[in-house]
């Protein structure tokens, strides 16, 4: 494993920084979400959305991009929007569909300036509680660059949680970004845990590089 | 027989200003973490004394304050608005401390 004391110590301020995060971008009404995530050193994102009902919210967000092939950077600042167009309640599962869209300002690292940048994506998810899948399609634009990023998660629990117990989850995560960020797929093992409105999930990428995320509801 | 008389009419009237439990069958319950939305929307409901949610059971259950009710249309509008879909309301004599026993669900 190559992940140092420096690259822990970022993580765990970024832990500090932020309650928690969410893998929804809706989380319940009324609600709000706060998110963090570092992404084995191509990505990190912090986020923060309101929810006055279950179907949409409200936010912005930082995401800093950069490249594990060459020097090029990206910070976007965005306000967004989510939308749940689709939910599926079933017996013993749910499913959904997320769209967002946003816009903000990105500085271009490697020629110093800053833009307009606007981003769109979508998430279609399905989970039990034994079971869990989502894609998620992330796609910003600014006059300097363009870049997707499609993340697969698959996850399984060991048991069935309950309301009031810890939920713990294994999960494999398939990253893959446009435009020279990363070159293939960024492959990472996880174990996510939760428990009332805390959320942590922490892992390596097959490069040994750390990924984590936080999430918290209130 | 006044007296008994009026301690028919106090029987008579105990269901309705005793406390009550709503138990609610629900579907889409897989997440507690998701599922916070539903406890944080009854507990504002002023009749609400208090919440149960049981994924396992795919129940949602709530203890009302004596003398008071929830109609079953606020119920499926506010688990609607939670995100969730309510598929049966019955009104029960448990009480929340032997629902937590019977579903092993701590408070």
């Amino acid at each position: 494993m190559k992940i140092d004391s420096a690259r822990l110590a970022a993580a765990l301020v970024l832990c500090a920084a932020c309650t928690s995060a969410i893998a929804k971008p809706i989380a319940f009404a009324e609600g709000t979400t706060v998110m963090a995530e570092y992404g084995a050193g191509t990505m990190t994102e912090l986020q923060a959305f309101y929810a006055p009902t279950f179907r949409y919210s409200v936010g912005g967000g930082h995401l800093s991009l950069n490249s594990a092939e060459n020097d090029d950077t990206r910070d976007i600042t965005y306000l967004r929007l989510n939308y749940l167009p689709k939910r599926w309640n079933m017996e013993s599962a749910q499913a959904n569909v997320f769209v967002w869209g946003g816009v903000g300002r990105a500085h271009v690292g490697e020629t110093d300036d800053d833009q307009l940048a606007w981003n769109a994506g979508g998430q279609l998810d399905y989970e039990t509680r034994r079971v869990y899948a989502s894609l998620r399609s992330d796609y910003y634009d600014a006059s300097g660059f363009s870049h997707r990023i499609d993340t697969l998660q698959l996850g399984i629990a060991p048991y069935e949680h309950d309301y009031d117990t810890l939920a713990v989850w294994f999960v494999i995560q398939g990253r893959q970004y446009s435009n020279g960020l990363f070159d293939g797929t960024e492959w990472a093992a996880l174990i996510r845990l939760f428990k009332h409105n805390a959320w942590v999930e922490a892992g390596a990428t097959r490069e040994g590089k750390l990924q984590a995320m936080l999430m918290f509801n209130f | 027989m006044r007296v008994s008389h009026v301690l028919l009419a106090l029987a008579l009237l105990a269901p309705g200003v005793h406390a009550a439990t709503i138990e609610m069958t629900v579907n889409g319950l897989v997440c507690g973490f998701c599922a916070q939305g539903i406890e944080k929307t009854l507990r504002k409901n002023p009749a609400t004394a208090d919440v149960l949610v049981s994924l396992e059971n795919r129940l949602v259950a709530i203890a009302t304050k004596e003398g008071t009710d929830i109609a079953d249309a606020d119920l499926r509008k506010a688990l609607t608005n939670a995100g969730y879909d309510v598929k049966a309301i019955e009104r029960t004599q448990h009480s929340m401390d032997e629902l937590r026993a019977r579903f092993k669900v701590s408070k």
